[in-house]
């Protein structure tokens, strides 16, 4: 496929998972720890797809979203944002921040794929 | 949960004991700091996390209780709830209780649920306790729909910011196309404004849509579920207007769908499964026909593509494969390691191979004029492989931090329970040691501080009378020193009283009445089996076990532990440890035609004595005075049975080696110089022999032997030499 995804998340567990899914279905993963470390590894990059969590140190995923729609380079790419079951408030942050969806932990790889699926271009 | 993310459970696991460690410290400086939010963010990220990586690996009991956790956090971190001594003690607790959980699934070891269960109905009342709070899940709005109905009629409005957050109303078309077939799409284009008017980035059209397909309500909603609650949305089901139940087209469809769907965990039934309960085929139809399914490998010896032998072959691998996997599960300890360590290394292996290749190179045409090069090559190897060694050592290093994490539980919980004011200062955690050193020495730190607090420390009212603060301090710190590490407790409690340890030590017949001895001599006793001077006998420690034991440890990982204390003022213990355990810093020394090394670490001093300082004592063998203290003297080649260059003291070299505070003289002929050794074990390739603390190869390729300091003091207390 050639795309590359941006995997933000301060659990380098849960990043490794998803950074390996992707890997396994085709992408060039760039990992980031938090909201400030995506933001400077991605500088001047183009990015086809953005997995965040929201719960992190630094710079949250929510700021993390935010400043990734003003720039002209992600105002569409597709964001999904990592949440658990109970933060409906967290989700609705998220929205409105510009997040395209979300997934909900705990998920399989299937779960994370078909989810990419819905939101990325083909 | 079982798939491919299974892989990074043992990562799950070192990261989770990370995050234990983080929420545990968290809270005991929350005890302090009640209202440092930063704080508490960080604790409470740590628990997030554990709670949504536990999930992914369907531990959830650990999810379900660190979901508890989480909710009084948040409730902490939002103002909610204060504070207080009795929720941070129930969080600490629950902290513990985490970790068995997590041993529980890691080890595959019970768990006291009777525990888990009151923990977790305590977390819930206190943060019930707020009212309106209480974590109630709510259940998922989506109820299960019935039987698919075949065909939907979908209306949708999407809002019209929906392109600014990368959603794409196209998007949700190929996924419907995925899931069944689209007629009757109608566009509504009534809001389209002029063109003028038109803004790129807003939505103005809706849909109206009939899908047909096998899916149920709640997979075709699923679609919408990134716009749904911002939409205009009704799905309808209807009833499509010929539904012609048997043997028609549609149904062959629906079957292929289900067929291909069947893969997905969560898939919906087998078609087996649907054509029995629609009767279509009976159940043993079913069954016959599923007893017709071959296994892979019969249906390619079948096919003559394989052979039986290789299908066995093939399956006794997968069972081994299988063994190895669960073996490897059993124990992996792993350690974390700095990206840029390893980098280096590989550098430097590069530059081994380089070298490696010179040599080779100036091997196939040398010339004797060319020594100088081959010598400066060779130096060069050294240098790599040194420097090699140097950095593969160091990827062994943990900073201690990780041995002193535990301390601040322990001394709040000692402080507790004795009634006593304690303040624990840790310094020079960075301070980096060999992961096995690490590992070792958390008991018999745990010692010393326990040791510190319940008989070194005063009670508050003890050190006021004292003009001491209400409040002792217990002082950790470790740092480098030479070779080794040192790692220090310091406790400014009430000191050894040098009195009443030479007392117990007359009564215990350990030393005779009247002896006189130095400090040196006299603080060490109490690292003696069987001996503790603590009036009575605590809970805590002081069962007259425990130093000896703390002593036996640190010298088994090579090290030596000290003792400077000020009656009065307090007591510092000096745990002084190597490195790493597999190789040591030697000295080398020379005795008739034999060469040994002597730990550097128990070197003090060499020494060429006067005629007139060696004495023989009756009863006591050969005395030398150094500086008005007498030290036996060993004369190694009676110890070994050599034949030695120099049998007169004053002609050869004395070694002042010291252990557990107790010195000897050694006498040997030559110092030959200092290197660094790899130790050999002597018990597992031949077997123990007094004296020898182990073997190493030396740079000629010979055996040499280590000596065991501590086994030569034997020696020198029996008087009785040893035949090699």
């Amino acid at each position: 496929m050639g795309k590359t995804a941006l995997v933000v998340d301060d659990s380098p567990t849960m990043r490794q998972m998803v950074a390996f899914t992707l890997m396994n279905a085709g992408f060039t993963v760039i990992e980031a720890e938090h909201g400030r470390d995506a933001v400077s590894k991605i500088a001047g990059k183009k990015m086809d797809l953005v997995v965040t969590d929201l719960n992190m140190p630094e710079m949250d995923g929510i700021a993390l979203i935010k400043e990734l729609r003003k720039s002209a380079d992600f105002k569409y790419t597709p964001i999904l944002m990592l949440t658990t079951e109970s933060a409906t408030e967290k989700k609705m942050a998220g929205k409105e921040a510009g997040a395209t969806g979300w997934i909900v932990k705990p998920f399989n790889p299937d779960v994370l794929l078909s989810t990419i699926a819905k939101v990325l271009p083909a | 949960m079982s798939n491919e993310f299974e892989q990074f459970q043992d990562a799950f696991f070192e990261e989770a004991a990370e995050h234990l460690a983080i929420v545990e410290e968290g809270l005991l400086q929350l005890e302090q700091r009640p209202e440092d939010l930063d704080l508490l963010n960080k604790i409470f990220r740590s628990a997030h996390s554990i709670k949504g990586a536990s999930g992914m690996f369907g531990f959830d009991a650990i999810a379900q209780f660190t979901h508890k956790m989480e909710t009084l956090l948040d409730l902490l971190r939002s103002g909610k709830k204060i504070v207080t001594p009795g929720i941070a003690d129930l969080l600490l607790k629950s902290t513990d209780c985490l970790k068995t959980l997590m041993e529980g699934v890691k080890l595959n070891a019970p768990v006291d649920e009777n525990v888990v269960q009151r923990l977790s109905t305590e977390l819930a009342a206190v943060s019930a306790g707020e009212g309106e709070r209480a974590s109630v899940t709510p259940p998922t709005s989506a109820s299960e729909p019935s039987a698919s109905e075949g065909a939907y009629d979908i209306r949708w409005t999407p809002p019209e910011w929906l392109f600014r957050r990368g959603l794409d109303p196209l998007q949700i078309f190929k996924e419907l196309i995925r899931i069944g077939r689209l007629s009757r799409v109608n566009v509504d284009t009534s809001r389209l404004p002029d063109l003028n008017g038109v803004n790129p980035e807003t939505c103005y059209l809706s849909w109206t849509m009939r899908l047909e397909t096998a899916a149920s309500l709640k997979e075709v909603e699923s679609v919408f579920e990134f716009v749904r609650e911002d939409s205009e949305l009704s799905i309808e089901a209807v009833t499509v207007p010929n539904p012609a139940p048997e043997g028609s087209g549609t149904n062959v469809q629906r079957e292929i769908k289900t067929a291909t769907s069947e893969a997905s965990e969560d898939g919906p039934k087998s078609i087996g499964e649907i054509l029995v309960e629609s009767g279509a085929v009976s159940k043993e139809a079913l069954e016959r026909a599923l007893s017709q399914q071959k296994r892979v490998g019969e249906i390619l010896i079948e096919q003559k593509a394989a052979t039986p032998q290789q299908i066995e072959q093939a399956l006794q691998t997968q069972r081994q494969m299988e063994a190895a996997a669960q073996a490897k599960k059993a124990d992996t300890t792993s350690i974390r390691v700095d990206t840029a360590k390893i980098d280096k290394l590989i550098n430097l292996v590069g530059e081994l191979v380089i070298t490696q290749s010179m040599l080779s190179d100036l091997g196939t045409r040398f010339e004797m004029g060319q020594v100088h090069v081959l010598l400066e090559r060779i130096a060069q190897l050294e240098r790599n492989t040194r420097e090699i060694q140097e950095r593969v050592m160091s990827i062994r290093m943990v900073p201690i931090g990780t041995a002193f994490s535990r301390f601040p539980r322990l001394v709040r919980d000692l402080a507790g329970k004795l009634g006593k004011k304690i303040n624990l200062v840790l310094s020079g955690e960075e301070t980096e040691l060999d992961k096995t050193v690490i590992e070792a020495i958390g008991d018999p730190l745990t010692h010393l501080v326990r040791n510190a607090a319940d008989h070194g420390l005063e009670t508050p009212e003890e050190r006021l009378d004292n003009n001491k603060p209400e409040a002792g301090v217990i002082k950790l710190h470790a740092f480098h020193e030479g070779g080794n590490i040192c790692i220090t407790v310091e406790d400014d409690g009430r000191g050894l009283n040098r009195d009443k340890i030479l007392a117990k030590a007359v009564k215990q017949g350990l030393v005779s009445d009247g002896a006189a001895l130095s400090d040196d001599q006299v603080y060490p006793l109490i690292m003696r089996p069987g001996f503790s001077t603590a009036d009575k006998v605590s809970d805590l420690s002081g069962r007259g076990v425990g130093m000896d034991v703390v002593k036996r440890n640190i010298e088994a990982l090579g090290g030596t532990v000290s003792i400077k204390t000020v009656y009065g003022k307090g007591t510092t213990f000096t745990l002084k440890l190597p490195l790493t355990l597999a190789i040591i810093e030697g000295m080398t020394i020379r005795v008739g035609r034999e060469t040994y090394i002597v730990p550097m670490l128990s070197i003090l001093e060499s020494i060429q004595p006067k005629p007139e300082a060696v004495k023989t004592v009756v009863g006591k063998g050969e005395l030398i005075d150094v500086r008005g203290i007498y030290l036996p003297v060993i004369r190694l080649y009676n110890v070994f049975n050599l034949k030695p260059e120099h049998v007169d003291p004053a002609e050869a070299i004395l070694l002042i080696l010291e252990t557990e505070g107790e010195r000897v003289a050694v006498m040997v002929d030559e110092i030959l110089g200092q290197q660094q050794v790899v130790i050999k074990s002597m018990e597992q390739n031949f077997r123990k022999v007094q004296g020898i603390a182990g073997a190493t190869i030396l740079g000629d390729g010979t055996v040499g032997f280590i000596l065991d300091v501590r086994g030569l003091l034997e020696i020198a207390r029996q008087g009785t030499p040893m035949a090699a």
